[in-house]
């Protein structure tokens, strides 16, 4: 067969050269779940207090593995006396040989660390408890998953000189509560924050936002958000717990469940620490077919570093099929998730994921009540209509 | 001989993609000569969406809607009590917390307030919804 082109031009196209450049097109753009980008339609905030300002991401824009900054949930107790960087300082005392004071200068030349991890709000899903409870009535998207950088607890504590007597780390921020409102003083156990917390100063490699707790917030992987104080001025070694509202009645968990409605006694709670083992549907479609595949996503996320798997029931629960991880994973971040799933039969199909994480803990089918709605990870479900 | 002019065209497509990146960054480069104008923002998401932090209209009006501004704006906007579906008790409850944090609640107007409450926030009031707004920061 001659060919006519002039040299170096290159061949015309035939069918199985379009199907490799597409096919290459494809993994260029979007290797796999967690690669896409959020569309303009679904960047949006869910407000559910416009003072001081609370609001939740969708769940259609909690699809990437990073959430992006700017579609990350906020939480505020009070509003913040934004602090002026130029004179920002942190204080490290207490229980230690050297007090520090460091400007935001001074931590940037220290040692950089960095962690991948979920913050999640407390309270995320405080809507779903029956019967209801006071509260930021949220739903799904008071979690997101990002990068946070800054510097290590152990090596603030290290400089400072931390003495064997220092069992607690209170944590105190810039917000002001107005009237007679308890300040949201808090501390967090010693060893985790020597293990793994970070006073981060970068979200996803960019300054804090002032909503995130600019110019530093501390991090504590894998603990709830009432953890990871905003809007940092000082860390302050202790030997005993803090006090106050915010630790002695505020943010406390029932140690066995009860009957939902019956308040819980404050000997039957202790306080909340690590995140519950939990999944939830990002995307569904709204419709499939009998026998044709159609794909399910996710992410999942715990207190324990990893996700061993999540799992799909269209049969209430009776029976399970494993979704797909996505490889990409940090300690205590979430994992993106997928499935394939072809209908056996016509009609409404309720679609349920559940998660159970590295240390074997699975998601009930139902959270544990308490009359402050912390923790909820009953499993989550979505609803498809399917044709013939 | 049949692979040859697919590698072409996979060739060009990578030649394509790497020639495309260094231009837009060299025209960066150029522009970040000039004196610096405004940055354009990406405008990625509906403008005419609400920003964040936008405050709900007032709250119904009816019998106890002044000892409700006055007692729970100070510290709230209306969306964190309009979200709120609580039981006589629970709204007794919360009443007496806030009074005890500084809410202005005179003794006198106590019953007038959870009534209020309870009449438009209570169990059987319809749904709530947040309000939709742009992305944080935008």
């Amino acid at each position: 067969m001659s060919d006519s082109r002039e040299p170096g031009a290159l061949p015309p196209l035939d069918r199985r050269d379009f199907l490799l450049l597409a096919g290459a097109a494809m993994l260029l753009s979007a290797a796999g779940p967690s690669a896409g980008t959020i569309p303009a339609s679904r960047r949006r905030m869910l407000q559910v207090n416009g003072y001081a300002t609370d609001a939740e991401t969708p769940l259609d824009a909690l699809t990437t593995y990073i959430t992006p900054n700017d579609l990350f949930f906020v939480r505020h107790h009070w509003n913040p006396t934004y602090q002026n960087v130029g004179r920002w300082a942190l204080t490290v005392d207490g229980e230690v040989e050297r007090p520090l004071r460091l400007t935001l200068a001074d931590l940037k030349k220290l040692p950089r660390a960095s962690a991948t991890c979920v913050l999640q709000c407390a309270g995320n899903g405080r809507a779903f408890h029956k019967p209801v409870v006071p509260g930021v009535q949220w739903k799904y998207g008071a979690v997101g998953n990002a990068r946070w950088t800054g510097v290590r607890v152990r090596e603030l504590l290290d400089r400072a000189g931390l003495k064997g007597s220092a069992r607690h780390l209170h944590t105190f921020g810039a917000d002001k509560p107005p009237v007679r409102v308890p300040p949201f003083h808090r501390s967090v156990e010693i060893e985790k924050v020597l293990e793994d917390g970070i006073v981060a100063y970068e979200m996803n490699g960019e300054p804090l936002l002032p909503l995130h707790g600019a110019p530093a917030r501390l991090v504590v992987p894998g603990w709830a958000g009432d953890h990871w104080m905003k809007w940092l001025t000082r860390l302050s070694a202790q030997a005993e717990p803090q006090k106050g509202f915010y630790m002695e009645t505020a943010y406390k968990y029932p140690k066995q469940p009860g009957e939902p409605g019956v308040a819980f006694k404050p000997e039957e709670m202790t306080p909340v620490t690590e995140i519950f083992v939990k999944s939830n549907i990002t995307e569904a479609p709204a419709g499939a077919k009998v026998g044709t595949p159609a794909v399910l996503r996710g992410f999942a996320f715990s207190g324990a570093p990893d996700i061993a798997k999540v799992e799909i029931s269209d049969d209430g629960g009776q029976t399970w099929q494993a979704a797909a991880l996505d490889s990409q994973h940090d300690p205590y971040a979430w994992r993106l998730w997928s499935f394939r799933y072809t209908p056996r039969a016509v009609g409404k199909i309720t679609l349920i994921a559940r998660a159970t994480d590295s240390r074997g803990s699975v998601q009930p089918k139902e959270a544990v009540w308490n009359q402050s709605g912390y923790l909820y990870n009953g499993w989550h479900s979505a609803e498809i209509e399917v044709g013939a | 001989m049949r692979r040859t002019p697919r590698i072409g065209w996979l060739l060009a497509l990578l030649a394509a993609l790497l020639v495309c990146a260094p231009a837009g960054s060299s025209a960066a480069s150029k522009k970040r000569r000039k004196p610096a104008k405004t940055k354009p923002t990406p405008v990625n998401f509906d403008v005419k969406l609400p920003v964040l932090g936008t405050r709900l209209s007032s709250f119904p009006p009816g019998e106890g809607k002044t000892i409700a501004d006055q007692a729970c704006l100070a510290c709230h906007s209306t969306d964190m009590v309009r979200q709120q579906r609580l039981t006589e008790k629970q709204w007794a409850a919360s009443v007496t917390k806030m009074a005890g944090w500084g809410a202005e609640v005179p003794e006198s107007k106590r019953d007038a307030l959870i009534a209020y409450l309870v009449k438009n926030f209570g169990p059987d009031n319809d749904r709530f919804e947040p309000v939709v707004t742009r992305p944080v920061g935008r």
